[in-house]
């Protein structure tokens, strides 16, 4: 465990189903959690291997607020690195993807290799008599790869990443599967909200805040909700198809994939990514707090690498216009997002209800359509931070 | 170049396109479209890498009927409203074959939310393909391509 200063003061509820409003808002909380969650004990999903399919191919990203280089090196192995010169600490790439056999600053033309070995130091004749170039290789972040996902952590002891994702490694395979995939592009957009109130999002609001799924009568069938110890949720709805009528084009809701049933699964990994499968959309949603206040999110969308060329057209069509910030289903979640943040700047603490049975203990088993699984989420959230009751 | 009646057309049918939009008049968006008339957005980011995917595609008259749909019906009542203000310059405008005139256009475009800030919604370029014939010019196809690659909201009306 690295050394942490100690927890904001802030009281946390008796109650497991009270979560303070203050934590959506303090400056100091939100410090707090880049140390003790965004690099504490915890896994994060980077890029996949359709970003960064080809040797040289690499990904500038963060885990919380510290930019990191995913890379596809020359020898064909993936890293991850900081994307911060050995030297000064200049941001070394600066555009979101990118082919290089070299990687170089500008500042002093430091240039280090795609498998990050420094390569070049101008003027090294001045420097110490002991530098040694191996001492100045690019700063690698522990990672790993599962289900073609790139996932970091600058833990040392974090569990390894199967016994992190524990039963919700089954969905996040089902969802990406263990084949190519082809990347179809990028949705990003800005929140203005806390990253957990973007995170806490659950069943119990989906028939209800997106009419999409009353107009279209949608009605979602059996499903099921799973929480895992490390408080990673994964949600399964079966979806019947909609009669057609309400659409001019109703080819936009087919479900065209002929190896999966109509479904919806979506998996949320703590602490703040979305890995999801609706009808034939396939996305990972990579999120970033920028400040306690802003959240940016990055919807990548991805077509199977085997797909027909008119599936993989249908699959653009749908990630386009139905699971995005402006999709049809999901707009309405980014009203609520902001609502949420401006709503909960106010007193006292936020209170969830549907699927609570006991307000003292954490629950087990929950309906898809309940909101108490987040009650886990809430109760890994307050251990890592350290908070008390 | 294009006789200058024509470019007069063309620059009246954008401005009746901005001009729909700032109203918040989705029907009026829609009839600035011919029967085959399509609509993308998109970002930089994703046409200089070659990504496909935009944040809207309306690849089909159908699909326009149902943006408009989704935005008076669908999600009525549950998004925040903003006001846009379009200001949009022409840079070319050029015959194309089969009755075509392409133009393309640099827009910026403000947004008011119901809180009375303005902000800077988007920047970037349109690419639009315009049937010309006896009547009111309209879009073939119409292409705004945002420069920046994150959007400061989420974007409900089309740009």
């Amino acid at each position: 465990m690295q050394n942490l200063a100690s927890p904001p003061d802030l009281q946390w509820p008796r109650k497991l189903s009270e979560i303070p409003k203050a934590v959506f808002h303090r400056e100091d909380v939100y410090e707090a959690e880049l140390d003790r969650i965004f690099r504490g004990e915890e896994w994060h999903p980077l890029a996949h291997l359709a970003e960064i399919p080809a040797p040289g191919d690499y990904k500038t990203t963060h885990i919380g607020s510290s930019p990191v280089l995913v890379v596809h090196g020359s020898d064909g192995v993936v890293r991850t690195f900081e994307n911060s010169c050995t030297h000064r600490g200049t941001q070394l790439a600066t555009c979101p993807r990118g082919n290089a056999a070299k990687i170089e600053c500008p500042y002093h033309r430091w240039n280090f290799s795609n498998t990050g070995e420094l390569l070049g130091t101008p003027g090294r004749a001045d420097f110490p008599k002991d530098f040694n170039p191996r001492d100045y290789a690019l700063r690698e972040v522990r990672s790993v790869i599962r289900s073609g996902l790139v996932f970091a952590t600058y833990s040392a002891t974090v569990p390894d990443i199967d016994e992190y994702l524990g039963s919700a490694a089954a969905s996040v395979s089902q969802v990406l599967g263990e084949e190519p995939l082809e990347l179809l592009g990028y949705q990003k957009v800005s929140f203005a909200t806390n990253w957990k109130e973007y995170a806490d999002n659950e069943g119990y609001h989906a028939p209800l805040l997106h009419s999409a799924f009353v107009m279209l009568r949608w009605k979602g069938g059996q499903g099921s909700q799973l929480m895992t110890d490390r408080a990673h949720k994964v949600i399964r709805t079966d979806l019947t198809v909609p009669p057609e009528g309400f659409l001019a084009d109703h080819s936009l809701i087919d479900a065209r994939d002929p190896n999966c049933s109509p479904q919806s699964v979506i998996v949320s990994l703590f602490p703040v990514t979305i890995i999801l499968k609706h009808l034939d959309v396939i996305s990972v949603r990579y999120a970033f707090p920028r400040s306690a206040h802003e959240t940016e999110v990055h919807y990548a969308y991805f077509a199977r690498a085997d797909d027909s060329e008119e599936l993989k057209r249908h699959r653009l069509r749908q990630s386009a216009n139905l699971l995005g910030p402006s999709g049809l289903i999901t707009l309405e979640d980014g009203a609520v997002f902001n609502r949420l943040h401006v709503g909960s700047r106010t007193s006292g603490s936020v209170e969830f209800q549907k699927g609570v049975t006991d307000a003292q203990a954490v629950p087990t088993d929950f309906s898809h359509t309940d909101e108490a699984g987040n009650l886990v989420r809430w109760e890994h959230y307050r251990k890592a931070m350290g908070f008390t009751r | 170049m294009i006789d200058a009646a024509d470019l007069i057309r063309a620059d009246a049918l954008q401005a009746e396109y901005a001009g729909a939009l700032d109203r918040r008049d989705m029907n009026g968006w829609l009839e600035c479209f011919d029967s085959q008339g399509s609509y993308i957005c998109t970002t930089l980011e994703n046409v200089s890498q070659g990504l496909a995917l935009p944040m809207m595609m309306d690849d089909c008259h159908q699909r326009l009927q149902d943006r408009v749909k989704f935005v008076s019906t669908v999600w009525a009542g549950t998004f925040e409203d903003y006001n846009t203000r379009h200001f949009v310059q022409r840079v070319s405008c050029l015959p194309a074959p089969g009755g075509l005139v392409t133009m393309t256009s640099n827009f910026l475009v403000t947004y008011t939310t119901a809180a009375g800030t303005a902000q800077i919604l988007g920047s970037g370029v349109y690419e639009d393909e315009i049937v010309v014939g006896p009547g009111p010019l309209r879009f073939r196809s119409k292409k705004a391509i945002l420069d920046a690659a994150i959007a400061p909201r989420y974007l409900v009306y089309p740009i």
